[in-house]
């Protein structure tokens, strides 16, 4: 039984990885593809971090409110005269800062001891702008309280009277749990990695071996079903597995490429995170191995068990969704559902989390129950698919 | 060598209401000898690749049994099928690997260590005239070159007992007389019991020591191409086929045979 499933899996293994042009497009498309989302995302967060230290205001009649350009310029912001078309340019967002606009009697009207109305442009559909358009709001309320302040202290009143609270915000995230936010798509990228480096190994092991009318004669030999079924499933749930361990270790020097300090300082993505992802992900490997291979024996051909595994490959990669869309945040029978688990385990991972033996048994079990029943299916549907 | 005995298969097809119960196999009967050709004649549907998918325990039986050496292949399907080499009618080969792996991997199903399988492959390369095909990958082989390297595959175990579905389907003459030569060869050197189906007269009548004539799922008359002749009174062995496996009613209507 034993030289039989070696045997197998031996054949299996060499025959996957001598389909070259296979496994170069999944390395391609499934594990290049998720270092490369990383340095793309470092990309952008560089940019919207350059635009927050340029200290830049964007301004229309800046000329006259000399007494509000000397408190913007006092807080070490430049000032830049907006373009004639910036209401145009700031819906096409082709202007990522919002804009101050000021009216011609703004001095005189402050003189008189009236409230002049300054105006903020910005579009909640042009996200650049709007972050722009918190750092002027808090620039001008800054100015309303310096010259209240000067105002109560000219008639003698503490300039405590105006502030009945004091307001400090604190930022209760930590610096990984910060990052998680942006990293999230890390586990999602791995998993679909090894699901699409499972798909084809298990397809033509199972349909492919159908389609091509090698089943039959492989029947005629003495090994038991039992034998070929599980040295073939050996076989995909390696290959599943060695595309993960790629995916997952990518990271490792997709992060060096990052192109942004604080990215790269809350990125914490190691030796450790990279193990403990491989090892979360080999049962869940056995397991879509199984699935992924009962789906495909029931068809006659590769062309027919591609269309027939696209569902299994759709709900893996909606169910980790589920904890997206879940307002509540995580549920406790998120823990025993198949790849929705082992994502949020992966996200407790790269918020430097620990895990507990709570968190972990109940994907590994489940895993453990698709794979043996996948398998059963498939031993006792290897006979009967031969003959249809 | 393999008895056959009085085998019966039924299949279903449809299901439900529609389901319609097709006897595919109704008592097939015939002993193959070792050291002897058996021919197993019949026309399309006749039930000759269920026979034989039958004594390869890849179905079971409803009725009857099929015994390889003595050995009950629905009740010890390995033991039978470790002293039968079957060339089936799907012969697909895998073709990322080449000839030899094919055949290696099969040896090694069988059991056998690396170095046996290895001197069994160079062995039947030899024999079967495969020698230059050995380690190129089988995509790409013709029909001819397929069926050797399929053929050294089921024989890599080198069993007493050669079961082949419509060996020539496809060969051109050449590969034809090739695959003849070589089961000659195997009946004569080593004294093999070989088994073959086809619905070809020419076949049967260059190759077979002993005739079998199954038609409409049962064996009709058994002889050597002589003895069928004279049991006809016919000359030309197609009319002795033709008058053994169809009735009068198909003759005359010129229909095939009845079950798939």
């Amino acid at each position: 039984m034993i030289t039989g499933v070696w045997t197998v899996f031996r054949k299996e293994l060499v025959d996957a990885l001598r389909d070259r042009r296979t496994l170069l497009v999944v390395l391609l498309s499934s594990v290049a593809i998720g270092p490369l989302v990383l340095v793309l995302i470092s990309l952008l967060v560089s940019g919207i971090e350059k635009r927050a230290e340029a200290r830049e205001v964007v301004v229309h009649g800046i000329e006259h409110a000399p007494s509000l350009r000397n408190f913007i310029e006092r807080q070490t912001y430049t000032l830049r005269s907006a373009p004639v078309d910036f209401e145009r340019q700031v819906v096409d967002s082709r202007l990522g800062e919002a804009v101050l606009v000021i009216p011609a009697g703004f001095e005189a009207e402050r003189a008189r001891g009236e409230t002049p109305v300054v105006e903020v442009f910005s579009s909640t559909a042009n996200p650049r702008s709007q972050g722009s358009a918190g750092r002027v709001l808090r620039l001008l309320q800054g100015y309303n309280q310096e010259q209240a302040t000067l105002q109560l202290a000219v008639r003698g009143v503490s300039p405590a009277q105006l502030e009945a609270v004091k307001v400090e915000q604190r930022d209760l995230a930590d610096p990984a749990s910060r990052a998680a936010q942006l990293t999230a798509m890390v586990p999602f990228f791995v998993l679909m990695a090894m699901l699409y480096g499972a798909l084809n190994a298990a397809l033509d092991t199972t349909a492919g071996e159908r389609e091509r009318g090698s089943l039959e004669p492989l029947l005629m030999n003495p090994t038991s079903r039992l034998a070929l079924v599980l040295g073939k499933w050996g076989a995909v749930a390696s290959v599943a597995m060695l595309i993960a361990v790629l995916s997952a270790f990518s990271f490792l020097p997709g992060q060096w490429l990052l192109r942004n300090e604080t990215l790269a300082a809350m990125f914490q993505y190691g030796w450790r995170e990279a193990l403990l992802f491989v090892g979360l992900l080999l049962p869940l490997a056995g397991a879509l191995a199984a699935l992924l291979m009962a789906i495909a024996i029931r068809c006659k051909t590769f062309k027919e068990a591609q269309a027939n595994a696209t569902v299994l490959l759709l709900v893996v990669s909606l169910l980790p969704l589920v904890a997206i869309f879940n307002q509540e945040g995580e549920a406790p029978w998120h823990r025993w559902v198949p790849a929705l688990a082992q994502v949020a385990l992966m996200g407790r991972v790269m918020k430097g989390e620990a895990l507990s033996a709570a968190q972990v048994l109940p994907p590994l079990v489940v895993s453990v129950l698709i794979a043996v029943l996948g398998l059963v299916f498939v031993a006792r549907t290897l006979r009967s698919a031969v003959l249809k | 060598m393999i008895e056959v005995q009085q085998i019966a298969k039924r299949f279903t097809q449809g299901r439900g209401r529609r389901a319609r119960t097709v006897l595919a196999v109704d008592g097939v009967d015939f002993v193959a000898a070792d050291g002897c050709i058996t021919g197993l004649l019949g026309p399309n549907g006749a039930g000759k690749t269920t026979t034989l998918r039958i004594a390869a325990a890849l179905l079971p039986a409803d009725g009857g049994r099929v015994r390889v050496d003595g050995i009950d292949v629905a009740t010890r399907p390995a033991a039978a099928l470790a002293r039968m080499g079957v060339l089936s009618d799907a012969r697909g080969l895998y073709p990322r690997l080449t000839a030899r792996e094919n055949i290696l991997y099969y040896g090694r199903l069988h059991g056998m260590s690396d170095a046996a399988a290895q001197a069994r492959a160079e062995l039947l390369a030899g024999m079967l005239e495969m020698a230059p095909l050995l380690d190129r990958r089988t995509e790409g082989f013709s029909q001819g070159e397929r069926m050797k390297t399929a053929l050294a595959r089921a024989l890599v175990h080198d069993p007493p007992n050669i079961v082949l579905d419509e060996p020539t389907n496809g060969l051109d003459v050449l590969a034809t007389r090739s695959l003849r030569e070589a089961l000659r060869r195997l009946r004569d050197e080593q004294g093999k019991c070989i088994v073959f189906s086809t619905h070809i007269m020419q076949e049967v009548e260059r190759l077979s020591d002993h005739v079998v004539v199954v038609s409409h799922g049962r064996t009709v008359a058994a002889g050597t191409v002589a003895e069928l002749s004279a049991r006809t009174g016919e000359s030309d062995f197609e009319e002795t086929f033709v008058k053994l496996a169809f009735t009068v009613d198909e003759r005359s209507h010129g229909t095939d045979g009845a079950a798939p």
